[in-house]
């Protein structure tokens, strides 16, 4: 087992999480260990019998080949009352011993304990926001060690799932409805070794990029990252705000929308801001055009108004050619972070085309997301 | 009687009217009546879906070989058409109407020593809805396809701006009547059509298990159809059901989705299962091993199928005591299950084995079952699916239980009444191999992704992180190992057709009816009522040289001689 599994982690290029197992993915969450438990003794079941099928079958078919020049043999017994008696109830009793173990454990996993940290968490086509109680949010999840972690869940369009490995954890997030999922580690996430989060419930086109990581902090790190969460958007001087804040926002963005000119989801960014100032007009689906609904007077006093529109209400005026897919940000960006995603549509000659601050050197954070 | 007759050898030059030259012509077959030819057409249009199907597979194997994009033009939007059509087609096209509408109509109405089924207009207009079903399901692409994953979930079903999406639910609600059709005829048939002398417990197990499927087919395919007829009113009209921005509900949806689709896996295994019992007892030449227990063990796995359809929802957000009672019930079809496994493999003892391609298929069968059913406990047990659910383990769960043993059952099946369905046998070495490159390529593709949903990796994806990518490298290998198989497989079977040796009546030494009538058989299967004995006494078979085949000796044969027949009643 052992030469196996480090064979085959091995084998596993470009991963640098430590505990992987020939069968399991590292073991990182209290609820993990009586799953894995759990896992290994169905594995056991499951060894014996298959190995105990298989050698029998090679006996038989060896054994009871057919003879060629003899008459049948005709003395095979035709049925044994106690032996399919037997092969019927013990493998009766095998199951409702595993039912119940399994069902046991169950029952923590579904029952968050009244002292958790609790972290809201909506989903959305095709990302996560999550949202802590002193109103920082993130797009990666920081939780703290050591004390039992509370996702109360959320999604703004269709079915997702929040999936972490590592935790052995995983609940629908269902549109209309409030989910819950918690779990509690207890080893610091070494750097550079995030654990996996990913999105199980097939959403569409960005399903397999749902995937962020889940960073464990020792509960001072954390208040510490938590306090500088919640400002980070609020210490940039408006003058940086464009370039500091405009690509860490758009990180959230580029799913749909590219800046090299490319077709996504939505509408590329590129010349965006020359297109809704009354460059080349363009339409929308409902058939006005952008020079008729944005202007001095019009739907949208200004192009700012429109880019605002769009980030709060984006069904209103949905670009033709496009779905009316884009999930609304309300609450999600405030006017600070409108004001730099509207600043980097500005200036978007002086980014490159992954959003990457041409002008001069990143300049260092004051705050870093670790 | 049977048409075997040792006076007279068949003779390959003059061979007697059969129900493929009985009439000719397009029209003949078009509006033809006869079980065996609707079950030949419905086999033909089930391997021309099943080759469109395994196209699309491997389109989706290829394009998993790395993460991001490996054949160009394969977008995310691409990929999620292409595994949407290979599972819609595979499930509702290939799987379902496989054994029990083309091998059980033709095989069915022979076993009972029927001329034909109950309804045999009722069995036509069943492959039309097939037809019209398929050609709706398939003409969703030209309207722009569908990308919900075979499982239609809302609100994603509602609001994908795929074109295709209502077509093709339309084509699977037609396709749902074709099957509830199906299933009503055999339940028909097996009720009214039984000869004297054929009590419930003297049919062959193949009909327990075809009548337990129709059961199935009559009282839950109705439920899908209703499903998909809300689905398609919420998706044009607008009217709130499922989607909770209408104030509906999707996880009713799922309910309402898998109280059919749960019992759907039944109607595909149970048959397979039925398949199996025939092999094995006819290539052991070997009387089965407990009847009873395998016959009623078929009905349970069928009472069962209606009560477990909520341990597809253990994570969905299903109250925990649903869960619980789900989990508790899904562990009894456990045990009708190991007792078939364990009979199956009791039928081999004291037998006389023979290692012929159907031989082979079903012992395929046995290993790849026994695989899917061990690996149903993990996802049985609550705690541990928590961490399985849709993931990889549960795509590699029911490939081993849909392919390795639901199809692997039809194609050995297949392989089994090859020889009575055209009148020509195969080439046996080509079958073999062709079995054992199929098996390997199997358990290659699919046993990796057990490892591959255990370690994390979620299903539908089109991307994935690169410490997945060495299991999806020797797992696409091995769906191309597979299409190998299956590629000779249709190379050998073709070519029988034309060149291969002339089939004997009982190639394989069966007992029961179908092999005591021609291969092919007449148009009226028999020409008088036959007499049935027990299909699984092996006593009375002996290998005849000048036929090439099996044939009964007469003094030996219980159904002619009371004495045997009494010494017989064990």
């Amino acid at each position: 087992m052992n030469i196996a599994s480090t064979i085959f982690s091995n084998l596993l290029a470009g991963d640098p999480r430590e505990g992987r197992t020939l069968w399991l993915p590292p073991q990182d969450s209290n609820l993990a260990v009586n799953s894995d438990l759990m896992f290994w003794w169905i594995n056991v079941v499951c060894y014996f019998f298959f190995i105990g099928i298989v050698i029998a079958l090679v006996i038989l078919v060896v054994k009871y080949r057919m003879k060629k020049d003899r008459p049948f043999r005709t003395d095979g017994p035709l049925h044994h009352l106690p032996l399919e008696t037997t092969w019927a109830v013990v493998p009766l009793f095998i199951v409702i011993f595993i039912f119940y173990f399994g069902f046991r454990d169950y029952l923590n996993f579904m029952t968050p304990p009244k002292n958790s940290y609790e972290i809201a968490v909506t989903a959305q086509k095709w990302g996560w926001l999550f949202k802590y109680p002193n109103g920082a949010t993130s797009d990666d999840l920081y939780v703290p060690t050591g004390r039992p972690v509370k996702l109360s869940m959320r999604s703004s369009d269709v079915l997702h799932s929040c999936y972490i490995p590592d935790f052995r954890v995983k609940k629908d997030l269902v549109p209309g409805r409030y989910s819950y999922l918690w779990f509690q580690t207890d080893n610091v996430t070494p750097e550079g070794a995030g654990h996996n989060l990913f999105c199980s419930e097939y959403c569409g086109t960005g399903h397999s990029n749902m995937n962020r990581k889940v960073y464990a902090l020792s509960q001072p790190e954390f208040d510490t990252w938590l306090t500088a969460q919640s400002q980070w958007l609020d210490k940039i001087p408006e003058e940086e705000l464009y370039f500091r804040a405009g690509p860490k926002l758009y990180a959230r963005c580029m799913q749909c929308h590219s800046l090299d000119g490319t077709k996504g989801i939505g509408p590329s960014w590129k010349n965006l801001w020359a297109r809704v100032n009354g460059g080349e007009d363009g339409k929308f689906v409902d058939g006005t055009s952008y020079q008729s609904q944005i202007g001095a007077g019009k739907q949208y006093q200004t192009p700012e108004d429109y880019i605002r529109a769009s980030i709060l209400n984006p069904g209103e005026h949905v670009v033709a050619g496009y779905a009316n897919a884009m999930p609304s940000f309300k609450g999600q960006l405030n006017d600070k972070g409108i004001d730099a995603i509207i600043g980097f549509l500005k200036h978007m000659d002086e980014f490159d085309t992954k959003g990457k601050y041409l002008k001069e050197a990143a300049p260092s954070p004051k705050v870093s997301m670790k | 009687m049977t048409t075997i007759n040792l006076s007279q050898p068949l003779d390959t030059a003059t061979r007697p009217d059969n129900y493929l030259t009985h009439t000719r012509g397009f029209m003949s077959w078009a509006f033809t009546l006869d079980h065996k030819r609707i079950g030949v057409m419905y086999m033909v249009s089930v391997l021309i879906s099943f080759f469109v199907g395994g196209v699309f597979a491997l389109l989706v194997r290829t394009e998993l070989l790395t993460p991001g994009q490996t054949i160009p033009g394969v977008t995310a939007d691409v990929y999620n058409h292409f595994f949407t059509l290979h599972g819609a087609i595979m499930v509702f096209l290939v799987i379902i109407p496989s054994i029990p509408a083309a091998l059980g109509n033709f095989i069915m109405p022979i076993m009972l020593g029927a001329k034909d089924v109950a309804f045999p207009r009722l069995n036509l207009f069943s492959y039309y809805l097939w037809l019209f079903g398929a050609l709706f399901t398939v003409s969703s692409l030209l309207l722009g396809g569908f990308d919900t994953g075979w499982t239609f979930y809302t609100p994603y079903s509602t609001t994908t701006p795929a074109g295709g999406v209502i077509p093709a639910l339309t084509g699977v609600f037609i396709l749902g009547f074709s099957s509830i059709f199906t299933g009503l005829n055999f339940i028909v048939t097996v009720h009214k059509l039984r000869p004297p002398g054929m009590t419930w417990f003297r049919m062959p197990l193949f009909l327990w298990a075809i009548y337990a499927t129709a059961i199935i087919q009559v009282l839950a395919t109705p439920v899908l159809g209703i499903t998909l007829l809300l689905l398609i009113v919420e998706r044009a009209f607008n009217i709130g059901i499922f989607d909770p921005s209408m104030g509906g509900d999707p996880v009713l949806y799922q309910h309402f989705f898998w109280f059919y689709s749960h019992p759907a896996v039944y109607i595909m295994i149970l048959p397979a299962m039925g398949i199996i019992s025939e092999l094995i007892t006819v290539h052991a030449h070997r009387h089965i091993f407990g009847y009873k227990f395998i016959a009623l063990s078929s009905i349970a796995i069928a009472i069962f199928s209606f009560l477990v359809w909520g341990h597809h929802m253990f994570t969905s957000g299903q109250s925990p005591l649903l869960n619980t009672l789900f989990s508790l019930i899904s562990f009894s079809v456990a045990i009708p299950s190991a007792v078939k496994v364990f009979n199956w493999m009791s039928t081999l003892y004291k037998g006389n084995i023979v290692l012929n391609t159907p031989m082979l298929y079903a012992l395929s069968f046995l290993v790849l079952f026994t695989i899917g059913g061990l690996t149903g406990i993990h996802l049985a047990t609550l705690n541990t699916d928590v961490h399985l659910h849709d993931t990889y383990f549960v795509v590699a769960h029911f490939h081993y239980v849909m392919m390795g043993s639901a199809l692997i059952g039809m194609i050995g099946g297949l392989h089994h009444w090859w020889p009575k369905m055209t009148g020509r046998m195969y080439n046996e070495n080509l079958g073999r191999i062709a079995c054992i490159t199929v098996f390997i390529g199997f358990n290659v593709t699919f046993f990796t992704q057990f490892f591959l949903g255990s370690q994390g990796m979620p299903r539908r994806y089109y991307d994935y992180l690169p410490e997945y990518q060495i299991y999806h490298v020797i797992s696409t290998i091995g769906s191309y190992i597979m299409a190998c198989g299956f590629l000779l497989t249709a190379y050998y079977l073709l070519a029988s057709l034309f060149g291969g040796r002339i089939a004997p009546a009982n190639p394989w030494g069966g007992r029961s009816l179908e092999w005591q009538c021609a291969s092919p058989p007449p148009f009226d299967n028999f020409a008088t009522q036959p007499r049935v004995g027990d299909c699984y006494d092996f006593t009375a078979i002996r290998w005849d040289e000048k036929e090439q085949g099996y044939v009964v000796d007469p003094a030996l044969d219980s159904t002619k001689n009371p004495q045997l027949a009494a010494k017989n009643l064990h």
